[in-house]
């Protein structure tokens, strides 16, 4: 049971790799929600354990919120948020695409390095989990700054909230329901925000590019 | 006598289960496009046609054009000899590891490079161009997995790695083999030439690599390169499949007929691999060569992962 968890944290870490590799914001979309369908399967296994064990039903809620909030909502609300604004296809990112990859990979390192010396959490699977996760936290903050466009950043903010939720769900074995639930609207509200604010950069700027934001309007 | 049961079994099962490959490739894309296609066997009929011709040969080549076919199907069968089919036959001394495996397959892969260009045509150095980029930029990935399993087996030899594979049961459920497995199929992709990298049957001339530096060849050069193209395509997925899949700690070890056997599983796993690869094959399209890079760092990643799991999990 613990490789599977192992697995799947390894494979949400990936997907927030593949997400960097991605050009168009389309695919960004759609692979902030493959990711939040291995982040609603680790969940649904933590979930079953503790339905198992203790006989509490909460985590197995907390999967069910997930898949309707962020594996259904969110990006269908992205979906609609980029196809109101005007789109130009044009380069996104300011560095190409291996290097950026290759500093992930620096990234992950950095965290296994620094996560090695921490007391507590160095014993054996909690602790691949761990790094796995705090990589992802660190990759969604290099992604929000590798992107020009509003959307992309949006992308990069929720790849972050995937990271704690990850780090979270790994490191107690699945927080009170209550907690959960003022995440989940935190986070929609924060995504809702976010997206009339892109909206309205589009109509003031003509474009989604966040470095035009520089740019004096009379 | 062990040994040339093993070299028996090798160069028979290579040889032949080879060009079949191809041919279930290129039947189960027919379907997806409502075509009835060429039947399995078409390159066994191809092959045997192309035998029997005699090659035509540009003056302004060199002898490296003459020889390149030769040393291109060698190279492939003496690899295929490194990559055991199914572990239950072992010789007494097993002859060379992953690196040698990888070095051979770069002999041939330079021969077939400078007859690319050896030739003169604008199409050949083209290829040759595009075929050395691409197995450049694919090469960390390849290095990085094998060595994490060479780690993890503490050996190089391929034999004792499927061994180690084999003692994990499933190991695909393994996070350190499932960060290696998708990176193998990266990387059999690019190596094999198959579509998101190279499209193995257009013969349009700005997409095609592999294409390419065989334009030059015809009759028996030609069998000789393509059927070393498909050895090398079956060595690939050969090793997918033994390190990946395996299957032989489910049969007991009794004599010629597990052997039997364990060859005719092997086949089967063959088969869903290559519809797996058909399946990938249909539903992408060829990548701009300038995308190549990010597929490659992509793989490279995939293995590194794997790699630094190793490090927490494997020791």
């Amino acid at each position: 049971m613990e490789n599977y968890l192992a697995a799947l944290s390894l494979l949400i870490l990936f997907s927030a790799f593949v997400l960097m590799a991605n050009k168009r914001i389309k695919s960004y979309i759609a692979t902030i929600r493959v990711q939040s369908i291995f982040i609603a399967i680790a969940v649904g296994i933590e979930g079953a354990k503790s339905l198992k064990t203790t006989g509490h039903f909460d985590i197995l809620l907390v999967c069910v919120l997930i898949i309707a909030f962020k594996v259904i909502y969110i990006p269908r609300l992205l979906h609609r948020t980029y196809g109101k604004v005007e789109y130009r296809v044009a380069k996104d990112f300011f560095l190409n695409i291996p290097i950026l990859i290759l500093i992930c990979c620096l990234l992950v390192v950095f965290s296994y390095f620094t996560l090695s010396t921490v007391e507590g959490i160095n014993t054996g699977e909690s602790n691949v989990q761990m790094v796995n996760s705090i990589s992802i936290v660190l990759i969604g903050m290099f992604f929000m700054i590798s992107r020009k466009k509003a959307i992309g950043q949006i992308v990069g903010f929720l790849v972050i909230e995937n990271g704690l939720f990850v780090t979270a769900l790994f490191s107690t074995k699945g927080m009170p329901l209550i907690i959960d639930i003022g995440i989940f609207i935190d986070l929609i509200t924060a995504v809702m925000i976010m997206g009339i604010i892109s909206f309205k950069i589009n109509e003031k700027f003509d474009s989604i590019d966040t470095n035009k934001l520089k740019n004096l309007r009379g | 006598m062990k040994n040339i049961i093993y070299y028996l079994v090798q160069l028979a099962s290579i040889i032949l289960l080879s060009p079949l490959v191809n041919g279930i490739i290129k039947k189960l894309k027919a379907f997806t496009q409502k075509r009835k296609g060429a039947p399995i066997l078409q390159m066994y009929y191809d092959l045997y046609k192309l035998f029997r011709k005699n090659s035509v040969v540009s003056e302004v080549t060199s002898w490296i054009f003459k020889v390149t076919p030769y040393i291109f199907v060698s190279t492939s069968i003496i690899a295929g000899f490194l990559v055991p089919i199914t572990t239950l036959v072992k010789p007494n001394s097993f002859p060379g590891d992953f690196i040698m495996l990888i070095s051979i397959l770069a002999l041939g892969r330079f021969f077939m490079v400078l007859a690319g260009l050896d030739a003169g045509s604008t199409f050949g150095g083209m290829g040759s161009s595009r075929e050395v980029m691409i197995s450049v930029l694919i090469e960390p990935a390849i290095f990085v997995s094998f060595f994490t399993l060479g780690l993890y087996a503490k050996s190089t030899s391929i034999y004792n790695i499927m061994l180690e594979a084999k003692k994990i049961g499933i190991p695909l459920l393994h996070p350190m083999f499932i960060m290696i497995f998708l990176a193998m199929l990266i990387i059999i992709i690019s190596e094999t030439s198959r579509i998101p990298v190279d499209d193995p049957s257009t013969h349009l001339e700005l997409t095609m690599v592999h294409e390419a530096m065989l334009l030059e060849y015809s009759g028996r050069h030609l069998a000789l390169m393509e059927l070393g193209a498909a050895i090398k395509q079956l060595i690939y997925i050969t090793l997918i499949v033994n390190i990946f899949l395996p299957t032989d700690q489910l049969i007991g070890n009794f004599g010629i007929a597990s052997i039997f056997i364990s060859i005719l599983i092997y086949a089967i796993k063959v088969i869903a691999v290559s519809t797996l690869i058909a399946i990938g094959e249909v539903s992408t399209v060829k990548l701009s060569l300038f995308s190549i890079p990010n597929l490659a760092a992509l793989s490279f990643i995939l293995s590194f992962l794997g790699f630094l799991q190793f490090f927490v999990l494997g020791r």
